[in-house]
This record gives structure tokens, C-alpha cells and sequence, in this order.
């Protein structure tokens, strides 16, 4: 045991000074064979910034450059939207693709959701009218069915967490169920996309209400409870 | 081992657990420590396997945070719990990646034994609780001759719905939930410790002369130590420096109550009520006997039975709210968020813990050498404080996030101004 002659207390250390004032401690030599509380071990990494910021400063760059070239020329169509749509995804795929702590149900669900409201921003606002709807028609539909195969299979394969994916299965079953609808009202025109992927959301439904149906009643009552 | 089986996985969180998981970051961790030390080395095997062992007994451990479409949730959690050698960092935040998701940490090192665990699902009370029952089954495993003595919740004792109960939800009075207004408190400034580091000082003091001093003072041994906490502030920080304008603002100590003692439940959830000291400090004439005298006052006042179903009742009203029910947990998120960093954070000068005093069988004590309890330190409560007594030690830990150690110093002078001997432990933040 140490002793601070200032602040006339013993110290439960090797160290050389007082925790409390800092004045040396008087003593025996160690006896604690190891110090209580153990030494601050620094986890924090220097590459990641450096990559970070470079890739920020090149999106923004182009970012500029695509709207300034965009706006020089000036023919009433911004087709640079296209590539800062890209851009901006890319950077949704690296931080809730990569980065996150979320699984994979979740990034697939996440990631095709966005996917798909900028593909169709884009089919509404720069195909030319005579081409315009092949968001609505073709990709919103089939993306949900990929996405919807993609969470059954990984509910499939990976069963021990299956509980963790059920939610987001369950909620692309349910906007599967909208590509219908606005066939029904015709905004969507060509329908066997919209009706492949309702039935397909039904199959799978009935499939996890099948085989889970404790688990699916559970995780909605989880899920909304007030 | 019985295994048990629950009709339902999943647990909503308490009415005080509810803000944490808004409000905690990086910074404001919300976590706290218990610990122990025993008298030989921890072996890593034996605690995994008592760890193992202790969250099957206690399903609203076993559990990780979820959002549901309204409210956070707690959901059973499969994975792999993993015991850990103890980090620098005290009371961190608890990473993911670690530990699979769980909202507590075993920690070894030596002769410790820690848990970290974050304040949504238990409080100091409950905590105590897992860890009694974590070291009772780490000693059996290492072939001790140990018995519970009704002391201990064993791994073969059923879980029971009272112990994972929302008390506040049970004990509150619809008809008394007033609110009252609070003014900010008196923040105790410092140089910030870089890389997010906290700072632990723990003195040890006799248990049986620290309560001959306060019994002296007329005292409780907390309302002692309160008033010599809030003495320390002011002759560091405010006297003769009363024109500062921050200085104008009360001291306003932070003294979690635990509700166990005045209402019959046994949850092992959050179900503390808080009293707090608040005293206008900006005068040079301030003796610590006025001081004790509003501390004990304050102690008075915030133990009427009314007033702690008052705050309790004015926590539920809030959460029974029904629009902010129905507002999706998204929006709920920043609504609170700010909300708290409006209202709720600049409240508390210093937080003051006691846990009281910690019971072991008799053919544990052997085993255990001394208890402590930290919790964490933020950016606006700088220093925070958490007492444990245990046999004759009565352990003061402070925790700091800032880098220097006047309250500290002058807290533990006091003492030995006095001739009561105090041993020092520290971490040694400042080296790092």
C-alpha cells in the first residue's frame, strides 16, 4: 500500500503519484502484483476517415460538376438526376448496405424500398412519355418478388434467427399487395408483373402462417404494441 | 438444470426504461457497474459457465432491444453470451458487435468481477440481484461449499412474473400527478477527458465509524455524505465566486430512492424514484451545517409517501399520454430526444447513488473481499457518484468525465482531515 503525505490517504496502486492531487506517494516498493483496473487499449482506426472524406469530396464533386454542365446546356431535362441518384444511393448502400448493424433481411428490404421510390422518381420525371411507366410496370412488381424470395431464403437457410427477419418479410408481403391495387385503379397497365407478385406474397403468407403462425402473431403483436 | 419456459418471449420496457434507449449515445451511455472483488483470481471457464446458467434463470436479462412500430421492446435473445476481460472504459457504452446484442456485460479482471449493465433494464437494485446469484453459481461451479440461505435467487428457483413486474405501473394513484416545474442546476465544469474515457476514484472507508460521524452530525450516513458532497462544490466551485452567472444556479443533488423499501414489490426492473437537494449556493456565508440542514430537510421532504406516488404518478400520466402513444417510435425518437435535452438534462448537478448495504450468506463472505457500483459519467453530469456499503467497507466511487479531481480530493480530505483513514483506488484515467 502507497501513502499520499498531502492528502494523507493510502493508494491501492503501483504508480508513482497520487490519483487525488498528483504529488508522488511515499511507500514500500509494488506489492500488487497487477494494477486494479486495467490500461486504456485504443480501438480507434486512421484509414476509414481519410477513405470516407475522399469519397464524400468526390460525390460532391461530381455532384456540382453534373448540375453545372446540366444547367449550361439547358434543354428543359435534367438527366444529370440519373447519376446524382446513383451517387446518393451509392451512399445509402454503404451506410445502411454495409455499415449497419442491421441483418440482412433488413438491408434487402430497406435498400429495394428506396430502390425502388428513385426509379420511379425517374420513370415520372425523364422518360420521355411515349416509354414512361416501366418503374410502375415492370421493376416496382419484380422487385418485390426478388425481394420477396430473397428474405424467404434467407429465413430458409438461416433458420436459428428466422424470428429476426419475420418482420421485414412481413412488411414487403405487404407492399407486394399495392402493385395490385394500383393495377386494379389502372395506373399500373401491364398486369401480369403485379398479379405474378400478389400471388407469390399470398404463397409465401400461407407458407410462414403455416409453419410459424405463433411466431407471426407474436412478432405483430411485439411490433405494434402500444 | 429446470429449464423454463415462458408463455411470452418478449417484455415491454418499464416506464423509467423507457427514455434510455432515446437519450443514450455514445456519450450518454446510461450504463452502470457493479462489482465485486473476491479474495483469489477469477477463472474465465467457470464464470462463463455461471453466466450461462444465471440468464436462463433470469429470462428479462437474456434480451435485446428491438423497436416495434411504437415503443422500443425487449426480445429474447438466442445468441451467445460471452464473458469479458474488464475494459479501461468505464461504464461505456455497450457495443453490439461485443457481446451479440446484450444490454449487459460480465466483465473479469484478476480478482474482479463486474457487471455493466444499461439502466433500461434494471436498476442498482436488480443488478445487485444478478450479480449475488452470478457469484453464488460461480463459486458452487468452483466446488465451494456455498448455500443460498434464502438469500440468493438459485438457477433451480422459478422466474416469476413479479420480478419482471412494472411497479410504477402497480403503485402509482391516477388522481396525484401533478407536475411540478424544475429549474436547471448547477453544472460542475472541467477539461473533458479525451476519447470518451471515464475516470473512477473509489475510497473505502469504515462502515462503522463513517455511521458514528454521521450519527454525530444527527445524520444518516447518506444525507452525510450528500451534505458533505454538496459542501465540497461549493468551497471548490462557487464560494466567492458568486457573481459568475452560472454560479447563481442551485446545487442540485441527484439521490435515487429505492422504492422496494416503501412499497411491497419485488421487480428486478427499474423502480427508483429520485429526490433531489436544491440549494442557491451564491452567498460567502454558507456553513456546512446550514447545509446539512437542507439536506435532511430535502431527505424529509422527498420521502413522503405522497410525494414519491406524486412523481411516480407524474412518470406514468406521461407514458399514458395517448398521443404520444399513438405517434409512431420514429417521431417519438426526436420528440423525447429534445424534449430531454430541453427539460430533463441540465436538471442534476451530481448524481449520488446509494445502493445501501450488500448482503451475502454466510458462506460467501469468506469468498468476497469488497463490493463496489459505479455509473456512468456524461457531458452534463460530470461527476457522479455511487455508494455500497459491505461489512466494515463502505465504498465511495466517484466517476468523472472530466479531468480533474478537485471534488474528489476535497470529498475524501474531509475525511482524513478528520482522522478517519481512506484507501484510495483509481484507474488512473490521466495516463492515457
Amino acid at each position: 500500500m502507497k501513502h499520499c503525505d498531502k492528502c494523507n490517504v493510502e493508494v491501492r496502486s503501483n504508480r508513482k503519484y497520487c490519483p487525488l492531487c498528483h504529488q508522488s506517494l511515499s511507500g514500500e516498493t509494488p506489492e500488487l502484483p497487477k494494477e486494479i483496473y486495467p490500461e486504456f487499449v485504443t480501438l480507434r482506426r486512421e484509414v476509414q476517415p481519410f477513405m470516407k472524406k475522399l469519397l464524400t469530396v468526390a460525390s460532391i464533386l461530381a455532384i456540382v460538376v453534373l448540375l453545372t454542365v446540366d444547367l449550361i446546356e439547358a434543354d428543359g431535362k435534367l438527366f444529370s438526376l440519373i447519376p446524382i441518384g446513383a451517387i446518393l444511393y451509392f451512399w445509402l448502400v454503404v451506410r445502411y448496405g454495409i455499415l449497419t448493424k442491421q441483418n440482412a433481411a433488413f438491408r434487402i428490404a430497406f435498400l429495394t424500398t428506396i430502390l425502388i421510390l428513385i426509379l420511379n422518381l425517374f420513370d415520372q420525371n425523364i422518360t420521355d412519355p411515349t416509354h414512361r411507366g416501366w418503374a410502375l410496370n415492370y421493376v416496382t412488381p419484380l422487385l418485390l418478388l426478388a425481394d420477396n424470395i430473397a428474405i424467404l431464403g434467407i429465413i430458409l437457410i438461416k433458420r436459428i434467427n428466422y424470428r429476426d427477419y419475420l418482420f421485414y418479410l412481413l412488411t414487403i408481403l405487404f407492399f407486394s399487395l399495392i402493385p395490385l391495387i394500383l393495377a386494379f385503379f389502372g395506373i399500373i397497365t401491364i398486369v401480369w408483373p403485379s398479379v405474378a407478385t400478389f400471388s407469390a406474397a399470398i404463397l409465401i403468407l400461407l407458407v410462414i402462417v403455416f409453419f410459424f403462425p405463433k411466431h407471426v402473431k407474436d412478432e405483430i403483436r411485439k411490433r405494434f404494441h402500444l | 438444470m429446470v429449464k423454463h419456459k415462458f408463455p411470452s418471449d418478449w417484455f415491454r420496457l418499464d416506464n423509467a426504461a423507457k427514455i434510455f434507449p432515446v437519450v443514450s449515445n455514445r456519450k450518454e451511455t446510461n450504463t452502470f457497474r457493479v462489482q465485486v472483488e473476491l479474495t483469489e483470481a477469477v477463472e474465465k471457464d467457470f464464470l462463463q459457465l455461471a453466466a450461462d446458467a444465471v440468464l436462463e434463470r433470469f429470462p428479462m436479462f437474456k434480451v435485446r432491444l428491438k423497436n416495434g412500430l411504437f415503443w422500443h421492446y425487449l426480445d429474447r435473445n438466442e445468441r451467445p453470451f460471452l464473458v469479458l476481460p474488464l475494459k479501461h472504459r468505464v461504464c461505456g457504452d455497450l457495443n453490439p458487435k461485443e457481446n451479440n446484442g446484450y444490454l449487459l456485460q460480465v466483465y473479469y479482471r484478476d480478482n474482479l468481477i463486474a457487471i455493466e449493465i444499461f439502466h433500461s433494464l434494471a436498476d442498482a437494485s436488480g443488478a445487485f440481484v444478478l450479480l449475488k446469484t452470478l457469484l453464488y453459481e460461480y463459486l458452487l461451479l468452483k466446488g465451494y461449499p456455498v448455500t443460498p440461505d434464502n438469500q440468493i435467487l438459485t438457477r433451480d428457483s422459478t422466474s416469476t412474473m413479479e420480478e419482471f413486474e412494472d411497479a410504477q405501473q402497480t403503485y402509482f394513484d391516477p388522481k396525484n400527478h401533478k407536475h411540478v416545474h424544475e429549474e436547471k442546476g448547477f453544472l460542475i465544469p472541467g477539461t473533458p477527458i479525451a476519447d470518451l474515457n471515464v475516470g473512477l476514484i473509489a475510497g473505502t472507508i469504515s462502515t462503522q465509524k463513517l455511521s458514528e460521524l454521521a450519527r454525530s452530525y444527527g445524520a444518516t450516513i447518506t444525507e452525510y455524505l450528500v451534505a458533505v458532497a454538496m459542501n465540497v462544490i461549493y468551497v471548490t466551485q462557487i464560494r466567492y465566486r458568486e457573481h459568475l452567472k452560472q454560479n447563481a444556479l442551485p446545487v442540485k443533488i441527484f439521490i435515487p430512492v429505492n422504492m422496494r423499501k416503501h412499497f411491497p414489490s419485488k421487480t428486478l426492473r427499474n423502480f427508483s424514484i429520485f429526490l433531489k437537494t436544491n440549494m442557491k449556493m451564491n452567498r460567502p456565508d454558507i456553513t456546512f451545517q446550514m447545509i446539512l440542514e437542507h439536506t435532511k430537510e430535502s431527505f424529509r421532504l422527498g420521502l413522503e409517501k405522497d410525494e414519491l406516488i406524486r412523481k411516480m404518478s407524474e412518470n406514468v400520466a406521461f407514458e399514458k399520454n395517448l398521443f404520444l402513444r399513438l405517434t409512431p417510435l420514429i417521431l417519438k425518437k426526436y420528440a423525447m430526444r429534445i424534449g430531454y435535452y430541453l427539460l430533463g438534462a441540465r436538471l442534476n448537478s451530481m448524481s449520488f447513488s446509494n445502493v445501501g448495504k450488500v448482503d451475502f450468506p454466510k458462506s460467501m463472505e469468506p469468498y468476497i473481499d469488497n463490493v463496489a457500483a459505479a455509473v456512468y459519467a456524461g457531458r452534463m453530469n460530470t461527476v457522479n457518484c455511487a455508494l455500497v456499503s459491505y461489512k466494515d467497507k463502505f465504498k465511495i466511487t466517484f466517476t468523472r468525465s472530466i479531468m480533474e479531481t478537485t471534488i474528489e480530493r476535497e470529498f475524501f480530505r474531509t475525511f482524513t482531515a478528520m482522522g478517519i483513514p481512506v484507501e484510495i483506488e483509481s484507474n488512473f484515467v490521466e495516463e492515457y
